[in-house]
């Protein structure tokens, strides 16, 4: 109870703190729009956040589906044949730790923009750290109920549905629950990267998705849209 | 011995196929390894981009700048959580929720607030190093055994010594382990920030790079940025073996 009290208590304060610091001008409200501003600001571009919002939920979600099929799929299968594990983890493990936004311009080269590179680059994010997971999982799986299914007969279909699969559901659930996040970071990174740019001409731009609509009005520098009468005309 | 042959000879397969497949494509995208060495070699040898050196100090310098301030407002933030009770409770999972926005959602308004320069990708790069490191320093806390810390006060102990001597070891894995994160995640959000937009720095010469489909200068380019990240990460895991000898 008292937590909960605390916790309220800091949101309120942080709101109002933030509300004071840009009406008593400690910063520019341009760049730091009070609270009192965005609330309006927020109704105004609601119908438009909310269709980038849909457009970069349906991507989220198409680049999760795929992590997690990919993901679990090879996590298994990587994990669970000795030969490949050996020879393969290094290279996983590299390609898990490498920052991604390096190969992004590349992506966006040959993908061009819109939705593909975004399921894409969606998709790289989420599927590495599940995979390393449910591979770790299938290689820590007890040896001794493997053994005991082998010797009470038991095919490979039966050791991999009826052992191993139930022994590493807690694994890809934690993957699962850590994918989600990774792809929509992705997602948002392509929307900022890849929305508009030097090359707009050479390849086909489309303008969509909340990380779109969010450097579109970090560019214009309209934080709020709520400075009527100043600034640009409203698009 | 085979599990390592094998290895090499997927690496060859892997830089054979690239090499067919760039051949093919338009020499403009497709960039085979081949191409790949003299760009590098142009890039090393300072040809292609002069500034490669200043870009590299300075992205360097920031992600430097970002990983010391994560680590101060870190620990200080994890230990002010760790030693109040009821402000842990409260801000520990308030603390675990902010982690989990995707912080790119943030650079935009770090962008607007602190410029184009080194300040906005030092912002971002803390931004991403704090949580881990606040968060491990939360969790370690937690980790010790408070019986182990009653006795040692029983017997006299004053607060540093009860830190320094029974509480640092028990929670020293996972704070070395939150140490490491954070710096790994530091080199990532100063990349990030510096590719989305910067003016110098080494994400400033790849969008440039990329920016003109110089693609083989591109590739060199993120080699060499590739070298700075793996040669952050290796010298944290020495540092991070240390530490761990040190408790034992």
């Amino acid at each position: 109870m008292r937590v909960r009290i605390l916790q309220l208590v800091t949101v309120v304060a942080g709101l109002a703190v933030w509300e004071v610091a840009a009406r008593s001008g400690w910063v520019d409200p341009l760049f730091v729009p009070a609270p009192s501003a965005v609330a309006p600001a927020l109704r105004r571009i609601g119908g438009d956040a909310l269709a980038g919002l849909a457009d970069t939920l349906g991507k989220t979600a198409l680049a999760y589906v795929l992590s997690v099929v990919l993901g679990v799929s090879a996590g298994i299968a990587v994990g669970s044949v000795r030969l490949l594990r050996d020879v393969l983890s290094p290279y996983l493990v590299a390609l898990y730790g490498i920052p991604k936004i390096l190969v992004l311009p590349w992506i966006v080269l040959l993908l061009g923009y819109g939705t593909t590179p975004a399921v894409f680059y969606g998709t790289l994010h989420g599927f590495f750290p599940i995979m390393v997971l449910v591979m770790g999982a299938v290689r820590d799986v007890d040896h001794t109920l493997v053994t005991v299914a082998r010797s009470l007969g038991a095919t490979t279909w039966q050791l991999y549905w009826k052992v191993l699969l139930p022994a590493i559901v807690p694994s890809v659930l934690v993957g699962m629950r850590l994918g989600i996040v990774f792809c929509l970071l992705g997602v948002l990174v392509v929307e900022m990267f890849a929305w508009d740019g030097p090359r707009a001409g050479l390849v086909r731009q489309r303008l969509s998705g909340t990380g779109a609509l969010r450097s579109h009005r970090a560019r214009l520098g309209r934080v709020d849209r709520d400075r009527s009468g100043a600034g640009p005309p409203q698009r | 011995m085979k599990v390592v042959a094998l290895r090499l000879v997927l690496l060859a397969l892997f830089l054979g196929a690239w090499e067919v497949a760039g051949r093919r494509m338009n020499p403009l995208l497709g960039i085979p390894p081949s191409a790949v060495l003299p760009a590098l070699r142009d890039l090393l040898l300072l040809r292609s981009y002069p500034d490669l050196v200043a870009s590299l100090v300075l992205t360097v310098r920031e992600i430097a700048t970002a990983y010391v301030l994560a680590v101060a407002a870190g620990l200080g933030c994890g230990f002010m959580l760790g030693m109040h009770r009821l402000v842990g409770r409260a801000w520990g999972p308030m603390l675990g929720a902010l982690y989990a926005v995707p912080a790119v959602v943030w650079y935009p308004s770090l962008m607007l607030f602190f410029g184009l320069d080194a300040a906005s990708k030092i912002a971002f790069g803390f931004l991403l190093g704090f949580f881990p490191i606040a968060l491990a320093v939360l969790a370690g806390i937690r980790q010790v055994n408070p019986q182990l810390v009653v006795v040692a006060r029983a017997y006299g102990a004053g607060t540093v010594t009860v830190f320094r001597r029974v509480m640092l070891p028990a929670m020293l894995f996972t704070l070395v382990g939150g140490l490491r994160t954070g710096l790994a995640l530091c080199v990532i959000g100063v990349i990030v920030g510096e590719i989305l937009g910067s003016k110098a720095g080494m994400g400033a010469l790849i969008n440039h790079a990329y920016g003109l489909l110089r693609t083989g200068d591109y590739v060199a380019l993120v080699l060499v940025t590739l070298t700075l990240v793996v040669g952050s990460d290796v010298l944290a895991s020495l540092l991070e073996h240390r530490a761990r000898r040190w408790t034992e």
